[in-house]
């Protein structure tokens, strides 16, 4: 760590015009400032996007979103939201994090009926892509490789595209009409989609070898879709359960359910996990006509990867929720009917290094939950058999990848979940994205993009301090009675124009820098005074980071040592408080946003 | 700077001050402080019926003066939000952005009244009775000889109850699963109990009867003020409308503290979170209980007193187990009338 004196970045305040920069602090500075976008695995500019929607730009909104991914209405309404979990308002002291996720799905569904899609095509390459899998990440890879003029061709074994987004999410929580619209949109840039072609090893089936022999580069995103078995204990351990009327396992439940299966379910029903496919099949189930629906966690609430929302949303469903419990073994009765779960008391232990926490079962603290049907949710596993190609894989079989995205395969690259392991579809989105940037790297030779930061001046703060304290605007639902008439009932009705632009103005804007012209600062301490949070120091100096970008502040209260007085852009929250306190008006601000430019041969 | 231990104490119930007592009492040089939602001093929940025989005057309701806090050196912070807990740091963040540091921490913050959440869309036309206030606006709503309906019907609802049924107002409940909560009355005995309820003047509706609720609106002029549909399309009208579902912990600032949280927070038999220097007591912990292998609620105003002593013996290096004291089941008295031991308050 070098420690250097206090100085201005290159965005200086005196700059009037725009500007693109690649110097290290200034892409330090997003990453470190604007927490949503580092936070979202495609890397979407969501200050932009929601400023956009405080502008009533529904369309300019949506195209943002669409530079970093394809599926904006689709991840409006069904994503994961690490962003949410990053965003700035939500730290200690702010408040509740931004509606990020409900304002993407703003930009979709409120963009003119009559909007243009914007692509910026390079030049045909000739070059021919094979993809195996049309889910998220494949549809992702297959948009960029179409952009950067490659000839793809998406293969799906199934009826229609859209991998898990079209059979593993219920149709109450993603409408397909929207799902195949912005799939449609992909396919309008030439990518060539055969559904019901599976590419394996079984016979009438297209192996591997053959795409690599047809193809320049094949890309591999077939997701991770293969159950994994309920680990029981005792008589049940390894046990076959193919045999035990009334157990499902959850994400084939609704896949089936999708492909057109008339599924049931008994009266009382009893899912195991807690991720979206467990929450979705326990409404599934409700909606199928359960009674009396509980979904079984080893740990509690708290430490589960689902929003609140859909906690609150599911326990209005009626469905019960129930901690600190592993299941050991099964109760069936003597004509193979599931009767019960035997579960184990939990106690909580320590954290994954996936972030979540361990539970240990308490020896002798067994007991039953009776129950007619079980949806195992427990997540899935990667299947590597269907590839007449060896590939390297980790030591939970998922296959390893080179720095340059490709298998150990020359010419095979993978992305999405069959990568990673069962992921969430934004993470599918910006994985394909990435991967597709390398095949084409590779394809062409050289990268032929590379990212900058685009500085550009700011004439006033383009937030009130009133925003502030706006509350988070909820999402309106329909009513229970409505929701539970048809499986293909949306149950988030979307916000309106009115609650849209309520929560947009709530967006701190991190994607402003405040800085200050410490050459014409006349430390007053006026805007000291004035901010509202611990956000404009005095300091000495500041920290290197190995990467060039700047570090922690070096604060300090003697004046001999005063190198500057210092906005804080971490502590920030860009209330404008500070610069229109100024007298002397030597506070600047500038947008800072991620872009891309061409790179030369 | 003294050496003196900081004790803080968020919640001013029960389990509270029985612990800032039995801390002053154990740790005389200590600091005590005490953090409160509330904007009244400590008050008898138990008698907030009283409200309803015309007692509007909160002074009445207060069990200890200020006097008493300031002869004991406990610092009472009323109307004071605690909105995080570092357990790492050992401080609590207050809504106003104050940090104060702790050398012990009791979290004895209790619990709300639940509202199912497929219940939650009607919440504007429901009125709650856990605060001081509630029950003064209730009072205020509800005409001479009114008619009440009650959701669910737990111990509390129906002790509030038994105050109406006397000054004369009709009560009707929609018995449920939460009926009698936090007893447990079994399939077999709930015919006996629900018959009794009627004895002692209740009107009860089995919801399951009629299909469950399916909504509560507003009245049509010149009926009573509240309308409630069932799912068999039969209505009931009624002038208040009051949930009693039980409770549920009051815990959000305990959210990212690192402390172990299922419902409640997880505490070891010595009342101690998984934090070595933060405890809990009260209706918001849920205890380890080796003879049934799980953790466990226990209700009542005399567990949660007395977890509150122990809590505070074992801050102050007692190293006790709890062991629940007393019988929490439901009885019937010879006149075929319903009594619940958390009635019996003093």
């Amino acid at each position: 760590m070098v420690v250097a004196p206090a100085v201005a970045l290159s965005g200086d305040a005196s700059r009037r015009e725009a500007c693109v920069s690649d110097d290290p602090r200034d892409l330090g500075w997003v990453r470190q400032n604007i927490p949503c976008q580092t936070a979202c695995p495609a890397g979407t500019n969501v200050p932009a996007y929601i400023r956009s929607i405080v502008e009533e730009q529904y369309g300019a909104s949506y195209e943002i979103n669409r530079e970093a991914n394809v599926l904006p209405g689709v991840l409006g309404r069904i994503c994961s939201r690490p962003c949410e979990a990053k965003c700035r308002h939500g730290w200690p002291g702010n408040g509740e994090a931004v509606a990020i996720c409900h304002l993407k799905r703003v930009a979709a569904d409120l963009k003119d009926a009559s909007h243009r899609i914007t692509e910026r095509l390079y030049s045909p390459t000739g070059k021919r892509v094979a993809i195996v899998g049309a889910g998220p990440a494949g549809v992702s890879a297959a948009h960029d490789l179409s952009l950067f003029g490659h000839d793809v061709v998406m293969y799906e074994r199934e009826e229609r595209p859209g991998g898990m987004l079209s059979y593993g999410i219920p149709e109450f929580r993603l409408p397909r009409d929207l799902l195949q619209t912005e799939l449609h949109n992909v396919l309008r840039l030439g990518v060539q989609l055969r559904t019901g072609v599976a590419v394996g090893n079984a016979p009438g089936q297209t192996p591997v070898s053959k795409l690599l022999a047809e193809f320049d580069a094949v890309l591999l995103a077939t997701g991770c879709v293969h159950p994994a078995p309920l680990p029981l204990k005792g008589e049940w351990e390894n046990a076959d359960l193919k045999d035990v009327k009334g157990i499902e396992y959850g994400l084939d439940f609704l896949v089936e359910m999708h492909r057109g299966v008339n599924k049931t379910v008994g009266r009382r029903v009893a899912v195991l996990g807690a991720g979206f496919t467990a929450l979705d099949c326990a409404r599934v189930a409700v909606r199928l006509g359960a009674e009396e629906v509980t979904i079984h966690l080893r740990t509690g609430e708290e430490y589960i990867p689902v929003a609140p929302e859909e906690i609150f949303e599911c326990k209005r469903e009626g469905i019960r929720i129930k901690g600190l419990r592993s299941p050991m073994g099964l109760q069936v009765d003597a004509s193979g009917q599931l009767t019960g779960v035997e579960f184990a008391v939990n106690r909580l232990g320590g954290w994954r290094e996936s972030g979540r926490r361990i539970a240990i079962p308490i020896e002798g603290s067994e007991f039953i939950e009776p129950c007619d049907t079980v949806i195992v949710a427990i997540g899935q596993q990667t299947f590597n058999g269907f590839s007449d190609v060896p590939l390297e894989v980790d030591r939970w079989k998922n296959v390893r990848l080179g720095s340059d995205g490709m298998t150990s395969h020359q010419g095979l690259f993978a992305a999405g979940d069959y990568v990673s392991g069962a992921s969430t579809a934004v993470q599918a989105v910006g994985h394909g994205r990435e991967i597709a940037r390398r095949m084409d790297a590779w394809l062409m030779g050289r990268e032929r993009r590379r990212q900058v930061v685009r500085i550009e001046p700011v004439d006033l703060p383009l937030r009130e301090r009133a925003d502030d304290f706006i509350p988070r605007q909820h999402m309106p639902t329909r009513g229970l009675g409505e929701r539970k008439q048809s499986m293909a009932c949306e149950v988030e009705t979307g916000y309106d124009r009115q609650l849209a632009r309520e929560e947009a103005k709530r967006c701190y804007l991190c994607n402003l820098r405040y800085q200050i012209d410490v050459d014409r600062c006349v430390y007053c301490r006026a805007c000291i005074e004035v901010a509202p949070r611990n956000c404009i120091k005095l300091v000495g100096g500041v920290e290197i980071g190995a990467d060039g970008s700047y570090g922690k502040l070096i604060e300090t209260k003697e004046w001999n040592k005063v190198g500057a007085i210092w906005i804080d852009n971490n502590e920030c929250i860009r209330c404008g408080a500070c610069f229109n306190v100024c007298p002397v008006k030597c506070i600047s601000i500038s947008r800072c946003e991620l872009t891309e430019v061409e790179v030369g041969p | 700077m003294s050496d003196a231990r900081h004790h803080v104490i968020i919640g001013s119930g029960v389990a509270g001050n029985q612990a800032a007592e039995t801390l002053r009492a154990r740790d005389p040089d200590s600091r005590i402080t005490m953090v409160t939602v509330s904007r009244l001093p400590f008050f008898n929940r138990y008698d907030l019926p009283r409200v309803f025989r015309g007692e509007r005057d909160w002074r009445r309701f207060v069990i200890y003066p200020a006097e008493y806090y300031r002869r004991n050196r406990i610092a009472l912070r009323r109307a004071t939000k605690v909105v995080a807990v570092d357990s790492i740091n050992q401080t609590l963040t207050l809504q106003h952005k104050e940090t104060i540091h702790f050398d012990t921490l009791l979290v004895a913050s209790g619990a709300r009244s639940y509202l199912p959440e497929e219940l939650s869309e009607y919440r504007p036309l429901l009125l709650g009775f856990g605060a001081f206030h509630e029950a003064v606006q209730v009072a205020e709503t509800l005409p001479k000889r009114g008619h009440v309906i009650m959701l669910g019907g737990d111990t509390i609802g129906l002790d509030l109850a038994r105050t109406l049924i006397e000054l004369r107002h009709r009560v009707t409940l929609l018995a449920d699963d939460y009926t009698f909560w936090p007893h447990e009355v079994s399939e077999a005995d709930r015919p006996r109990y629900i018959a009794a309820l009627r004895n002692m003047g209740f009107e009860v509706i089995e919801a399951k009867e009629r299909g469950s609720l399916a909504a509560v609106s507003q009245g049509a002029p010149g009926l009573p003020a509240r309308r409630l549909v069932f799912k068999d399309g039969s209505e009931l009208h009624g002038d208040v409308v009051m949930p009693f579902f039980g409770n549920v912990p009051i815990l959000d600032f305990m959210i990212g503290s690192g402390v172990d949280i299922e419902r409640g927070l997880l505490v070891r038999p010595d009342l101690r979170t998984t934090h070595e220097n933060i405890y809990a007591a009260g209706d918001n912990c849920q205890i380890w209980t080796d003879s049934v292998r799980r953790y466990c609620f226990y209700h009542g105003w005399k567990n949660v007193r007395a977890m509150g002593e122990l809590a505070a013996r074992n801050i102050t290096g007692a190293n006790e187990a709890w062991t629940p004291q007393h019988d929490e089941s439901l009885r019937l008295t010879a006149d075929g009338k319903i009594l619940s031991p958390f009635w019996e308050y003093q």
